[in-house]
């Protein structure tokens, strides 16, 4: 066999390889969401939003986790986003010449890999414990931990990508410099900006630990951030280790409820991002 | 108020006076109309506006503006040139200390606007631009609606009632020319204009908010030569009004636009005066040879 | 000259004052929030430390080694779970990179343009999914599959190799520390694979063209041209997707069996440091329990900022490298 044609078996091998492993990527994902929809569409019926969690051996619906999530998340991204787009405006803005600026950015990277869980006990330490209950503040106070680190990165980035030459138009008319960013600067990242917001809310819409040692769960529908407060994932973690049969229909039924929304959050995202930045 | 201008009945005043007229037959490549050659040469009693000494600017450790001394004339136009990097750019953003918005760049010397020195930590950046505005190579617009890119400057200055604020902006947009093709839609996004439009626009923002002063940096680098001539056309309206220094790497739209012309190299100013004797008769040789185009 | 200073008084300047005290008060603003993401960080660390002092005190180094774990005897150490969070970390690792390398070689060199953003999209969409989704789908769909039809199979035909062979022995539960990696795996394959695809674009195409133009096959330009060039990206993602999976909780928890034991099979199970805190935290009574607890997420914490360093250090590296060859 000639170099020539040795050397044309391995690349068709390997491009072979390729096209596999992206085969294999994709079968991952077809076969999840088959198993959610298979799963979860069975159970997916009015009754999950209007009930209450049940007890073990009856029915029910997920009306309480839901308004929980919905309330935590809503908290989390009412927390997070104000502070996470002044650090970012901090970085894009005012830190170019500081040396505060490399190190908050660094640091903003480790909250971001940080694991969820260890937000989940340092919220424990901080709030749990002072508090002396498990609350919805405390779960809030997490997720909100959670997302500030992606909404400081993507409004600085997307701050970033404004030119110049628009900072210097306003501030030549006369603008402060408060004005130049918010009249002027945000507006033009707004888009990215929002679409930031949206992917780290997609992000902590699933996450479950941790509201584990902070939210807790709570079989009630309950509204008081006080207490401890049903949660969407929580419950789904819940009800599928147990070996109750209502109680893994409500949990297909969950989980096919916050895939389907966290996957339409991104897709929505994306086509926000793309469509102002054309 | 005595003018410094009116000193140089012999010529324009050159760095280098050793003397370097070009030879008879020797005529730069640019033609000046000999009927506004003349009435700009009898134009002998322009005010200082805005005077400039022993300016010195620093790009963190590089020396870009070596002691520069400039007068420039009230309600003409003074146009900037020279060969990329020479400094014009950097000298014209002195006047409004948009450098500032920069770590490293520093000015020392005296920039005197209507007889107080621009670049004092004293005077408030607000009231300098004010009166001093800028249009820059590529337009600019405000991710806002045409209208309100208009009003942002106006906004911060003044409090007008809805009625006189939109009177200023149209004002504006005739005086800006643009008036007629943007009438309609007010409620465009600015960025929906054309080039030409776009950068008419940040000139029409820029006159709104009534300064003195206007300053041009390659205005019409960026455009296409309709919109180019529409632009010149403009500069001269404007310049009964206002004061303008233009930055151009043209050296036919400068001879065409100014009254006074500046030429520099390497952050040295070689030679300044009425654009009709820069053009036509140089007196320094290192003018000549930009002029005609050896170099730059 | 005349000297007498004029200022224009033509408009009234509203509001000049107030807009300087304006400027400090948003600078300001950003500076606190800027402080507060460090503070936050630093708490955590304070607060871990803090809350593992009893363990730490009590223990000593010697909690990285000790395997026991017994909340009646008050005896804790981290080696088992230590040793799972690495396992299920490697095998996801060893997955994961060739896996991600090709898909990201399929969208750069191989798929039609129209074809790129979709499938670019799809793989994206694999990170977005929550982990407690694929721990259900991982323990209700994957294990009894995998315990009935590929574990047996597995056991019999590798079992019997010499030195591996020991790895794939056990009982076809389906669960353990192999499923885990295994899961893992996806999870993290669409982080590593959107870095790789990432670098492998910003690859100048002139850098290609000359290798193609030598007549070097797609194969051979990826992998003597673009994998060299994109070297310290390529090694930065990787260790991106490494934290991920160090810190994994939920997918892992339901398909890992939670044993506090070390076992010489993949087959069999053991516990993760995330496993084993969402599994006993809330039911921790007793200070040392807790504490021990608490001193494995101080572990864990550690060990993902020292990857994340490594991982920033190497991907500025390539930037500073682009930078150069620009």
């Amino acid at each position: 066999m000639s170099l020539y044609t040795r050397r044309r078996i391995v690349n068709a091998i390997n491009l072979g390889f390729a096209v596999a492993t992206t085969v294999f990527g994709l079968f991952w994902l077809v076969w999840l969401l088959w198993t959610l929809l298979e799963n979860g569409l069975p159970w997916f019926n009015l009754h999950v939003f209007t009930q209450n969690t049940p007890p073990p051996g009856s029915s029910g619906g997920l009306l309480n986790a839901i308004v929980g999530s919905l309330i935590m998340t809503g908290m989390g991204v009412l927390i997070g986003t104000p502070i996470g787009v002044l650090a970012g405006t901090y970085l894009s803005e005012f830190g170019r010449a500081s040396r505060l600026a490399p190190v908050v950015r660094f640091v903003n990277d480790i909250l971001l890999s940080a694991p969820s869980i260890i937000i989940g006990v340092f919220i424990y330490e901080v709030m749990v414990i002072r508090m002396g209950h498990f609350s919805a503040w405390a779960g809030s106070v997490a997720l909100a931990l959670i997302i500030l680190p992606v909404v400081v990165r993507t409004t600085e980035d997307m701050l970033r990508l404004v030119p110049d030459t628009m900072r210097e138009a306003a501030a030549a008319l006369g603008a402060p410099q408060w004005k130049v960013i918010s009249r002027v600067v945000y507006r033009a990242a707004r888009a990215g900006m929002l679409t930031g917001v949206m992917l780290g809310l997609a992000r902590i819409s699933g996450e479950t630990a941790p509201l584990l040692f902070t939210a807790l769960n709570n079989q009630f529908f309950s509204s008081n951030m006080n207490r401890p407060i049903a949660n969407l994932p929580v419950v789904i973690f819940q009800f599928a280790m147990s070996p109750y049969e209502d109680w893994h229909h409500l949990a297909w039924a969950g989980a096919l409820l916050i895939t389907f929304s966290i996957l339409l959050l991104n897709i929505l995202a994306r086509i926000l991002l793309r469509s102002r930045t054309s | 108020m005595k003018s410094s201008m009116q000193n140089d009945a012999s010529g324009p005043r050159s760095k280098d006076n050793a003397g370097a007229a070009p030879a008879p037959d020797e005529s730069p490549q640019v033609s000046i109309d000999p009927v506004l050659a003349r009435s700009r040469q009898q134009d002998r009693a322009a005010p200082v506006k805005i005077s400039v000494r022993n300016l010195n600017f620093y790009y963190g450790k590089l020396h870009a503006l070596k002691d520069i001394n400039l007068d420039i004339p009230e309600n003409r136009v003074t146009a900037f040139i020279g060969p990329s990097g020479c400094g014009k750019s950097t000298l014209l953003r002195v006047f409004n200390r948009i450098y500032e918005m920069y770590p490293g760049h520093r000015a020392e010397g005296e920039v005197i606007l209507d007889g107080r020195n621009v670049l004092s930590r004293e005077q408030p950046l607000s009231q300098i631009r004010a009166k001093v505005g800028m249009v820059f190579q590529k337009p600019t617009p405000f991710p806002m609606s045409v209208y309100d890119n208009i009003a942002f400057g106006v906004k911060m200055y003044e409090r007008l009632p809805r009625r006189d604020l939109d009177e200023r902006v149209e004002w504006a947009l005739r005086k800006a020319a643009l008036w007629d093709e943007v009438k309609d839609k007010l409620h465009y996004s600015g960025t929906e204009l054309s080039g030409g439009q776009q950068q008419r626009l940040c000139i029409a923002r820029g006159i709104a908010v009534k300064p003195e002063v206007l300053l041009l940096d390659e205005p019409a680098s960026a455009l296409d030569p309709i919109s180019t001539l529409k632009i010149e056309e403009l500069i001269n309206e404007l310049k009964s009004d206002y004061t303008i220094v233009v930055v151009t790497h043209n050296m036919q739209q400068a001879a065409r636009v100014s009254d006074y012309t500046t030429f520099m190299y390497l952050g040295e100013l070689i030679e300044y005066g009425e654009t009709s004797q820069i053009f036509t008769k140089p007196s320094n040789q290192a003018t000549e040879d930009y002029i005609t185009g050896r170099y730059g | 000259m005349n000297l007498v200073p004029t200022i224009n008084t033509d408009k009234p300047h509203t509001g000049l004052r107030r807009g300087a005290w304006l400027d400090r008060l948003f600078r300001g603003a950003t500076q606190l929030s800027a402080l507060l993401v460090f503070g936050s960080v630093a708490g955590i660390l304070i607060a871990l430390f803090v809350g593992a002092l009893p363990s730490l005190k009590k223990f000593g180094f010697g909690f990285l080694f000790s395997s026991q774990w017994n909340p009646v005897t008050e005896m804790f150490g981290a080696k088992v779970a230590i040793f799972g969070t690495l396992t299920t970390s490697a095998i996801a690792l060893l997955i994961a990179v060739p896996v991600s390398f090709g898909i990201a070689l399929f969208i750069t060199e191989l798929a039609p343009k129209w074809l790129k953003r979709p499938i670019g999209t799809a793989i994206e969409l694999l990170a977005a999914i929550p982990s407690i989704i694929y721990g259900m789908w991982g323990l209700f769909v994957f294990v009894p599959l995998f315990a009935d039809h590929v574990q047996p199979w597995i056991s019999e035909h590798i079992g019997s190799w010499p030195l591996i062979g020991s790895l794939f022995v056990g009982p076809p539960m389906g669960i353990g520390v192999f499923t885990a990696g295994l899961i893992l795996a996806i999870m993290v394959i669409p982080f590593i694979a959107s870095v790789m695809r990432d670098v492998f674009d910003i690859v100048p195409p002139v850098l290609k063209e000359s290798a193609y133009g030598l007549g070097a096959t797609t194969w051979e330009v990826m992998w003597n041209v673009v994998l060299p060039y994109t070297r310290s990206g390529v090694v930065g993602g990787i260790m991106l997707g490494l934290g991920r999976a160090l810190g994994e909780t939920m997918a892992v928890t339901f398909v890992i069996g939670n044993a506090q034991r070390i076992s010489t099979s993949l087959f069999m199970p053991g516990s993760t440091i995330s496993s084993t805190l969402a599994n006993e935290f809330t039911e921790a009574v007793g200070e040392m329990y807790t504490s021990s607890l608490i001193e494995l997420g101080l572990i864990l914490f550690l060990i993902t900022f020292l990857v994340l360093a490594l991982a920033r250090l190497l991907l500025m590296r390539l930037s500073a490298q682009a930078g150069r060859s620009n």
